[in-house]
This record gives structure tokens, C-alpha cells and sequence, in this order.
């Protein structure tokens, strides 16, 4: 029997408790990878809505062909570019010299407040930026770990809650005008068909061109939380490049989360704020690509989903005889306010817990699986699905459904009422 | 910095308005053009999602060759109908050009060296 302070055992438990330590290490960051994917999962599923709720309303492409479109164009666009995949945490977060060293229990407590709002604001069919929800979800961890200092509020105000409020009303106003411009010109008064229908073929054009740009964007922000992460872990040198497997396993985790498709919130965009026909659709898309297109490159950053609901709303504006349901755009502008500070609370509890140490991670991971599960069980009760995306949003509808009301044949050789 | 950037802002709101109207204008355009021309296009839905107007493959073919029956009463002589043709296929063709470039400035590795 040795004495328990000689030199043998020391060494042994010093390397038993540096293995134990550094297996802990892997584990919360491959548990982060786990989570951010997840988030990219949510984030693909809530965004379907700004490409391909329109062209779905409208008839131009059936449901399930538009949402794996949109899902193809996101992987694509997501091997595209990895210009703005360190962006996520630069800046917004004071880091380095003097500023706070992000944790990746701090990531993951971010990650839990992101993906928590975005399946509350999907279940109430709300689109809202899932890129907020990532950023209120970092900031909350990031005052909690480090105080609130930690966060550049003049940062956070310049590039998110300006940029927030301005979006739709930029993006409103070209939908507007866009959209006034595409029935002048197409108006007859001479009766002849005028061929408006034609703007339906035109929709699978701009709503791929929304898609291709969402890809090239909101994969990235996963992609760079995951490099940030494998950074701190110290499995890739500082400043570097995501590598091709990250790359990879984000494209497939928006795609896959396109193609699910949040048909909730394709609901809302499609038919709650007003009831798009295809010009209006065709101008609505349009603007909302070159907003962000615009914006991606003359520096001003705007986020897709509330670009696409400005959009949509501008075009119903734009429309004679069509109206907005400002109720609907409330609850919008509303879920859009709080964004930031929902996932930055549910954020700012993660990491809370996670100041336990490990007991605080494993008490965070059940309780998020706890809620995930409780919003996919209460989303049971009515189902929204490709099948009854736009059915069910009124009664006449639902009616129309079970009589089957033949459509009455126009008297006038007009023609489509597009 | 502080403060929002009102020169970049103002900068994309001019750039997405003139862009989003030029290209809505040139398809409206063309539509026109062929609608003048007696080929107004006839696209039924792939889905409807409305419950109410539903269609029948019968019922949208009579559709079809009403629009194209009136279309057919066009006051206008063939030279006008080809050349009405002409511009609407020009406007397509800048149509799709917009378009890809919209696709280059989507993709860095085109415009990025």
C-alpha cells in the first residue's frame, strides 16, 4: 500500500482528471455543433415562408415542388459563400483585449433561447427573424457570463433594431410601387385578355432567386457559430475558414429544414396578410430580391423575413380592391419586437443554469428537449401541413371543400381573374 | 461608429426601387406586348390553393380557347401583331439577363477574384 501523496498516484490522478476534463470539453462542443445545427434545422424550416409563400398562394408551383426547390437552392447557396460566416458574434459581442471570452456554454445558452423563440414564433405562425432570435439568444448568454457590459449597445441599435424597423418599410415601399407599375401596365380597358396569369411562370423565377440568397446567407451564421466554437475548443487555428464538413452539414440541416417547411408561417405570409394574385406575388418577390441583393452589397444589412413580410404587404397595398389584414401585420410587428428580448431572456436562463457547471448544461439540454417537445406536441392539436396550408383560414372555404361550389362561368370573354 | 448610415441606407432603397421596378416593368411590358399581339398567355394554377375556385382540366381548356377566341379579335395588322411579338420576346430576354445577373451578384466566386 502506497501512501496516497507519492509521486505515482499524483501523476496518475493529475492525467485520470486532465482525460476526464478534456472528454467534458468535447462533449459541450460536439453538444453545441448538435444544437447550432438544430438552429439551422429551425432557421431553413421558419424561412421557407419568404421565398415560396407566395408562389404556393398564388398556384404557381404546387406546394411540395416549391418548398424542395427552395430546399435545393438553399443547400446550393450555402456551398456558395462563406463571406459572412465569422459575422455572427464580431462586433455585437466585445471580445479579445479587455472584452469577454465567449464560452461555449455560453454559445450553447444562446442557442437554446434561439431555437426556443423560433418554434414559439412558429407555432404561432409568425415570421420573425431567425438571426435576432440567434443574436437576443448570444446576448442574453453574454450578459449573464459576463455582465452587461459585455454587449455594444450602440452596435446591437445600429446594426439590428434600426435595420429592423427600416426593412419592411423600404422593402413595403417597392413592393408598392413595383407592384402599381405591374397592373398599370398590364390593364385593358378593351376587354381583351390582358395575361396577367403570365406572372405565374415569372414567380418560380424571383422566388428562386429569394431562396438562392437566403441560402448564401443563413447557413452561414451556423456555420460560423460552429467555427467559433471549434475555435475556443481549439481544434482549428484562430481566423480560420469553416471546413468542408461544417460546410456540408449546414447546407443539408437548411435543407432539410426548408423542405419540412414551416407551413404555418407559409399560411400567414401567403394568405393571412392579404390574398396575393400572381402580379402581386411576381412584384412582391422581385422586391424583396432586390432589397437584399441591394442591401447584401451596398452595405446595410436587412433581414430576409422581414424584407419578404414588408414585401408583401407593400404589393397588397399596391393592389386595387385587395386589402391588408392590419390585425395579422400587428401580431408581426409585435412578434418582431420581441424577438430580441424573448430569446435574449430564454438566452440569459440557459446560461444561468450553465453557470452550475456540467449538472447546469445536462438540467439546460432537458429542459430545451422538454420544450421542444411540448411546442411539437401542441402543434399536434392543428395541424398545418402542405395539404392544408391555405384551407381552413376561413369557413367559406372549408365549406367550398366539402360541396365542392363549381366555379360560376364567366359571362364577359374576359380574361383570367388574375 | 455611430449613428445609421442615411447615405448607405438611401443607397439601397434607390438601388432595390429602381432595380425591382425595371424588372417588374420589363415583364409587365412583355405580358402586354403579347397580350397585344393575341397570345396572352394562359397559365392555369398548379394548385388551388383557394378551396372555392376550383378548376377542372376541362373546364380551364375552355378557358384556354375562349382567351385565345377573343384574343384572336385583335384590331391589329400582322406587321403590328410581329412587331408587338418582338418587343414582348426582347423584354423576356432583359428579363432573364437581370436575372442572372441578380445570380452573379449572389455567388462571390463570380465577382470576387
Amino acid at each position: 500500500m502506497r501512501p496516497p501523496g507519492s509521486p505515482r498516484t499524483r501523476q496518475a490522478s493529475r492525467a485520470r482528471y486532465s482525460r476526464k476534463t478534456s472528454v467534458d470539453f468535447t462533449l459541450i462542443v460536439v453538444l453545441v455543433i448538435v444544437l447550432a445545427l438544430f438552429f439551422d434545422f429551425t432557421n431553413g424550416f421558419h424561412d421557407t415562408a419568404n421565398a415560396m409563400a407566395t408562389p404556393i398562394a398564388t398556384g404557381a408551383m404546387r406546394p411540395k415542388i416549391a418548398v424542395a426547390l427552395a430546399a435545393v437552392l438553399n443547400l446550393v447557396g450555402a456551398f456558395l459563400s462563406t463571406e459572412v460566416a465569422k459575422t455572427i458574434s464580431n462586433g455585437l459581442i466585445k471580445e479579445g483585449g479587455g472584452g469577454v471570452q465567449i464560452t461555449p456554454t455560453m454559445i450553447l445558452a444562446g442557442l437554446v433561447g434561439a431555437i426556443i423563440w423560433n418554434l414559439v414564433t412558429w407555432l404561432f405562425g409568425l415570421p420573425s427573424s431567425s438571426s435576432h432570435a440567434l443574436f437576443g439568444g448570444l446576448i442574453g448568454a453574454a450578459i449573464v457570463g459576463a455582465g452587461f457590459a459585455s454587449v455594444d449597445y450602440l452596435v446591437l441599435l445600429d446594426k439590428v433594431i434600426f435595420p429592423a424597423l427600416l426593412s419592411p418599410v423600404i422593402a413595403g415601399f417597392v413592393a408598392f410601387c413595383s407592384t402599381r407599375l405591374a397592373y398599370a401596365i398590364t390593364r385593358r380597358y378593351d376587354r381583351l385578355p390582358d395575361g396577367r396569369a403570365g406572372f405565374r411562370f415569372a414567380q418560380i423565377f424571383s422566388s428562386s432567386l429569394v431562396a438562392l440568397a437566403h441560402g448564401t446567407n443563413d447557413a452561414q451564421k451556423t456555420m460560423g457559430v460552429i467555427t467559433l466554437v471549434l475555435i475556443s475548443a481549439g481544434a482549428l487555428a484562430p481566423g480560420s475558414n469553416p471546413p468542408v464538413l461544417v460546410i456540408t452539414a449546414c447546407a443539408l440541416a437548411i435543407a432539410v429544414g426548408t423542405y419540412t417547411g414551416g407551413w404555418r408561417i407559409i399560411r400567414t405570409l401567403g394568405k393571412g396578410l392579404t390574398d396575393v394574385k400572381p402580379a402581386q406575388g411576381f412584384a412582391a418577390e422581385t422586391s424583396t430580391a432586390a432589397t437584399i441583393l441591394a442591401s447584401s452589397h451596398l452595405g446595410f444589412a436587412l433581414s430576409t423575413t422581414q424584407v419578404a413580410s414588408g414585401s408583401v404587404i407593400g404589393s397588397g397595398l399596391g393592389r386595387r380592391g385587395s386589402s391588408v389584414r392590419w390585425g395579422t401585420a400587428g401580431r408581426i410587428g409585435l412578434g418582431w419586437l420581441m424577438t430580441l428580448p424573448a430569446s435574449a431572456v430564454v438566452g440569459a436562463m440557459a446560461a444561468f443554469i450553465g453557470l452550475l457547471g456540467v449538472v447546469g448544461v445536462v438540467i439546460d439540454l432537458v429542459v430545451a428537449v422538454g420544450v421542444i417537445v411540448l411546442i411539437f406536441a401542441i402543434s399536434k392539436r392543428n395541424q398545418v401541413s402542405a395539404r392544408n396550408a391555405f384551407q381552413g383560414v376561413n369557413e367559406v372555404a372549408e365549406s367550398g371543400r366539402v360541396v365542392k361550389i363549381r366555379k360560376v362561368k364567366p359571362k364577359k370573354a374576359r380574361g383570367q381573374a388574375a | 461608429m455611430n449613428g445609421i448610415d442615411w447615405v448607405s441606407f438611401l443607397l439601397v432603397a434607390g438601388a432595390a426601387l429602381i432595380s425591382s421596378c425595371a424588372v417588374v416593368a420589363l415583364y409587365a411590358l412583355g405580358l402586354r406586348m403579347l397580350s397585344t399581339a393575341g397570345k396572352a398567355p394562359h397559365v392555369t394554377p398548379a394548385e388551388f390553393t383557394d378551396a372555392i375556385t376550383i378548376v377542372t382540366p376541362t373546364e380551364a381548356a375552355a378557358e384556354a380557347k375562349r382567351i385565345k377566341k377573343a384574343a384572336a379579335r385583335s384590331p391589329l395588322t400582322p406587321w403590328q401583331k410581329r412587331l408587338a411579338l418582338f418587343v414582348a420576346y426582347t423584354c423576356f430576354v432583359i428579363c432573364g439577363l437581370v436575372v442572372l445577373f441578380g445570380i452573379y451578384l449572389i455567388v462571390p466566386a463570380l465577382h470576387e477574384h
